[in-house]
């Protein structure tokens, strides 16, 4: 195994999946176009994108249930790419589980054991760990269509675990469950993650999924990872317009760069305002196509309450009407209609905040604004 | 309206009866009438058992009966092994030709079985010399039960779920090892159909049998037709009722074995 240096700002440790210019061409379609990416010992890495975004095929290459039309994938060190899928030191949970139907829950956890060849004590000693890690205890011998899908979700999971593999590859396991079942099970794996300190490779197009549970996450799109960081990263500075609004940054703006100042950059927007932003490190002003904003982050009073005019350098603000109010209990969505600008803000206000007034009503005349160091660059798609 | 609704029903339902009986009258004619001490078999004279007993003193009779239950077992064993793995191939498998070889396997069920019972013979005896008797016999019988087990077998593969083998596949076993454990045994209520519908198929095939089985060779129902050439015996009423009893306790086995299957 090798030292992980890569830029995401993650903790050094042993790589244990290192995936090199992946490519996966299928006859309509190439899945998986030139993916590259390292999974450090321990984290728990969620593939996000949309549907067809190749995240699965990507998850599937890993496990030798699909080959490699071109690149490498290796495990702990070791090239996988000709190895068959019993050969390789990972295993998979599969979204519909996959529980095998004739076989009761003990003998499901088991089944890797058995090819492995272990004494039937060692078995039966191993199954009843992964039973109890998994609070399953009492069921060990129902059979899979007396169990719930949270239950069955469970088996699957710890008949992998219970290999001991390198990396445990999920695909999108929660998918099928209810909503409420969902964040019961988000949390046990979570639990169970840290218990066994195992690696993860998570497939999910649920964003809130992947930024609760993971340590890193990678977004793809179209067979492409475009981003790779922290949550937090992805979630606060999303790199191009796809992935902001994929994670909710739903305000986006267009621009191009005309100045630099410091640490921050001067965009000129449609209209020919100026609006400043942070500029992150690494990065081309040329290739810079405009900024966004999570709703959150914008702060809403009625034009007349606006009385002196901001530094733009610290607060980004514009004028505008309320176009929409979208009341919500616990919040409000407002979308608000920009001045001189072809573009509608959305916004959010949260009961008995010092900005829910009477004043905030649909056609009211606002002024929106907000910190600049909050707008978030946008590259290239 | 429900006046006229209990007339239309009435009607059907007797029309059902009558052809019920039709269906089942001569069946039970000779059930009962295997029971007549009547010389002929062919009216009620008393109750008696000779006849069972003769038939289990016919040398002829139990050379038949021998023939064509190995006939009919080798038959089962070989048809429900080609049927299973055709049917795989055909599954999983992606090759030209692969659409064609589909229909055409459901062929030799199709041709009426005189065209086939001469096909074969001429094929036997003109184009590739295969002895008539057993081999004749048996291969004549796989033709045409190998695409009965690939039809009963691929239909459960349509309804099976593959990512059960992905996930045996992923857990460690080879290729082998998954047919063994997992696609095996989920298959094997489906191979267990097939063997018990190609059984009495073989078991009581005429038509094709008496093209090819040559002299010498007489299954069971070869000696029945040409012990009714000669006049009727008892010795047939005896016959026929085991025929149905067999046929039956088959079909018995393959609706509990098919009930199984489908609950999977």
């Amino acid at each position: 195994m090798t030292e992980s240096n890569n830029d995401s700002g993650h903790e050094q440790g042993l790589i244990c999946l290192d995936i090199k210019d992946a490519v996966k061409r299928f006859p309509s379609v190439t899945a998986v176009d030139r993916v590259s990416v390292q999974i450090t010992e321990g984290e728990v890495f969620s593939l996000l994108g949309p549907s067809g975004c190749g995240k699965s095929t990507l998850l599937r290459l890993v496990a030798g249930l699909e080959s490699l039309d071109q690149g490498s994938i290796s495990i702990a060190g070791e090239l996988v790419n000709e190895l068959p899928p019993y050969k390789r030191d990972c295993s998979t949970v599969f979204q519909n589980h996959a529980l095998f139907p004739h076989m009761t829950v003990a003998e499901n956890i088991g089944f890797g054991l058995v090819e492995r060849k272990l004494p039937k004590s060692e078995i039966k000693k191993k199954v009843t760990e992964k039973v109890d890690l998994v609070n399953l205890v009492g069921l060990e011998n129902r059979y899979p269509d007396q169990l719930s899908g949270g239950q069955k979700q469970r088996v699957a999971l710890a008949r992998s675990l219970v290999l001991e593999p390198t990396v445990l590859l999920l695909d999108e396991p929660l998918a099928a469950l209810d909503r409420k079942l969902r964040k019961e099970m988000q949390v046990e794996l979570k639990r169970i993650q840290r218990e066994v300190g195992t690696t993860f490779l998570n497939v999910t197009h649920d964003q809130k999924e992947a930024l609760s549970l993971s340590d890193r996450i990678g977004v793809m799109r179209k067979g492409k990872l475009l981003q790779i960081g922290t949550p937090n990263q992805i979630y606060e500075t999303p790199r191009t317009k796809f992935i902001a609004t994929f994670m909710g940054a739903t305000n986006i703006f267009l621009g191009r760069v005309v100045s630099e100042r410091g640490d921050m950059v001067e965009l000129e927007i449609e209209n020919g305002s100026k609006v400043f932003a942070p500029l992150p490190d690494h990065v081309d002003i040329h290739s810079v196509t405009g900024f966004s904003v999570h709703p959150e982050l914008i702060d809403i009073v009625a034009a007349k309450e606006k009385k002196s005019q901001t530094d733009p350098q610290k607060k980004t603000s514009f004028s505008g009407r309320i176009k929409e109010v979208l009341y919500q209990g616990d919040y409000s969505e407002l979308t608000v209609s920009l001045d001189h600008l072809n573009m509608e803000l959305s916004t959010f206000i949260t009961r008995g905040s010092e900005y829910d007034t009477p004043d905030i009503r649909e056609k009211q005349e606002v002024v929106v604004f907000w910190d600049s160091t909050d707008n978030n660059i946008l590259l290239d798609d | 309206m429900k006046q006229k609704h209990n007339i239309v029903a009435k009607l059907l339902g007797g029309l059902s009866l009558l052809i019920y009986f039709f269906l089942w009258a001569p069946v039970i004619v000779i059930i009962v009438f295997s029971f007549s001490s009547n010389k002929y078999g062919t009216s009620w004279d008393g109750f008696t058992l000779n006849w069972y007993a003769a038939l289990f003193n016919n040398a002829d009779v139990k050379d038949a009966l021998i023939r064509s239950l190995v006939i009919a077992s080798i038959t089962v064993v070989v048809s429900t092994i080609i049927g299973t793995i055709t049917g795989y191939g055909l599954f999983k498998l992606h090759f030209r030709g692969k659409q064609f070889l589909r229909t055409s396997i459901l062929l030799p069920i199709v041709f009426p079985s005189v065209v086939t019972g001469s096909a074969l013979l001429v094929f036997f005896t003109r184009f590739i010399q295969i002895p008539l008797g057993y081999p004749s016999i048996i291969i004549a019988h796989i033709v045409f039960s190998s695409p009965l087990a690939v039809f009963v077998i691929l239909g459960r593969m349509q309804r099976f779920d593959w990512s059960w083998e992905e996930a045996a596949m992923d857990l460690g076993a080879t290729r082998f090892r998954t047919f063994w454990r997992v696609t095996g045994p989920m298959l094997l209520p489906a191979i267990a159909a097939s063997a018990m519908l190609i059984f009495p198929w073989s078991f009581d095939d005429f038509v094709i049998t008496y093209f090819v089985a040559g002299i010498g060779s007489t299954t069971l129902p070869i000696y029945v037709f040409s012990q009714l050439r000669f006049g009727a015996t008892p010795v047939i009423n005896t016959i026929g009722t085991l025929f149905v009893l067999l046929t039956m306790v088959a079909l018995a086995l393959m609706y509990f074995i098919q009930k199984k299957n489908e609950s999977i």
